[in-house]
């Protein structure tokens, strides 16, 4: 989850997030060269005593800054294309969980275990225990193995919301009546906190997504275990 | 219009490289639109002998442009045939 007062992006816990925090800052040390060397010329153009009234043609420099932006965007675009596709993949899933957006609320269904299906209500602030973060809790945890691909199927049962994990680079809209799909995957235990990403009514701000990445043992048993509907 | 290309860029040097940076994102652009009308099972051309191309996918069969790690002639077919 994101820290006080965070600026940048939430640490990686899945490969993709990786990939996109690579890009970023690839992306965004190129844009801060650029700043930089026209803040520069700026400051040499308006500092100089030289004069020049009769510039007609300027062929060599004309050439320059055609190639070089052209290059950089070539090397600003292959990259992004390479993670579009690449968060496009569906490697073969372990798992399937359905979250389904309602007002307001996430509800999940693990159909791959017989009915195992329960809500996701934020945990009201009164009820928080010391060290639980603020609007950001939820009664049931998401429960799921980590190191394994999990395809989660996104939809909503009354307006448009959005499933959104920062952490693991996962932001995916729910859209009543579509099936949305996306690839999930932990490369580390631990608790992923997301909320919603799509405006959807009065209590838009208060349903968050909480993930809770266990070991596949452990996981195996909690499954075994819940059989809330 | 190629004409007044000519007599421009041999005027000024520094338009070929505009010039063929357009070109080249033209023909990409227009490439990857005919990529897609030509391969995009959401795309209907035949009404009468292939009116659904949507409901004949198959899980070995390449649709997207370009595929980063998982290559789909590797795949497993195991669903059923209907």
């Amino acid at each position: 989850m994101a820290a006080p007062a965070q600026l940048g992006l939430q640490n990686a816990a899945s490969p993709i997030m990786e990939e996109l925090i690579a890009f970023h800052d690839h992306a965004l040390m190129i844009i801060f060269l650029i700043s930089s060397l026209v803040l520069y010329i700026i400051s040499l153009m308006l500092t100089t005593k030289l004069t020049h009234t009769s510039t007609m043609n300027a062929q060599e420099i004309e050439m320059i800054w055609t190639i070089l932006p052209a290059m950089i965007l070539i090397m600003i675009a292959l990259p992004s294309l390479r993670i579009l596709y690449m968060t496009d993949e569906f490697n073969k899933p372990y798992l399937t969980l359905k979250a389904i957006g309602h007002q307001w609320y996430w509800s999940y269904e693990y159909s791959d275990y017989e009915d195992l299906a329960f809500d996701s209500y934020i945990m009201p602030t009164y009820f928080l225990e010391p060290g639980e973060f603020r609007l950001l809790e939820v009664d049931n945890r998401t429960t799921l193995p980590m190191e394994a691909d999990i395809r989660v199927l996104i939809s909503s049962q009354d307006v448009l919301h959005s499933w959104a994990v920062p952490s693991l680079g996962v932001k995916t809209d729910a859209i009543p009546g579509r099936l949305n799909q996306a690839m999930v995957a932990s490369m580390r235990p631990g608790l992923y906190y997301g909320q919603c990403s799509e405006i959807c009514g009065s209590n838009h701000s208060f349903m968050p997504i909480v993930l809770e990445f266990i070991y596949f043992q452990d996981f195996e048993v909690w499954a075994s275990y819940l059989y809330i509907v | 219009m190629l004409c007044q290309i000519i007599v421009q860029a041999k005027k000024h040097l520094s338009l070929i490289p505009l010039f063929l940076f357009i070109r080249a994102g033209g023909i990409g652009a227009a490439l990857y639109l005919l990529h897609l009308a030509l391969f995009n099972p959401d795309v209907c051309w035949d009404r009468k002998n292939n009116p659904e191309p949507w409901n004949k996918l198959c899980p070995n069969d390449k649709y997207k442009f370009y595929s980063v790690n998982v290559d789909y002639n590797k795949l497993k077919k195991e669903r059923l045939d209907f």
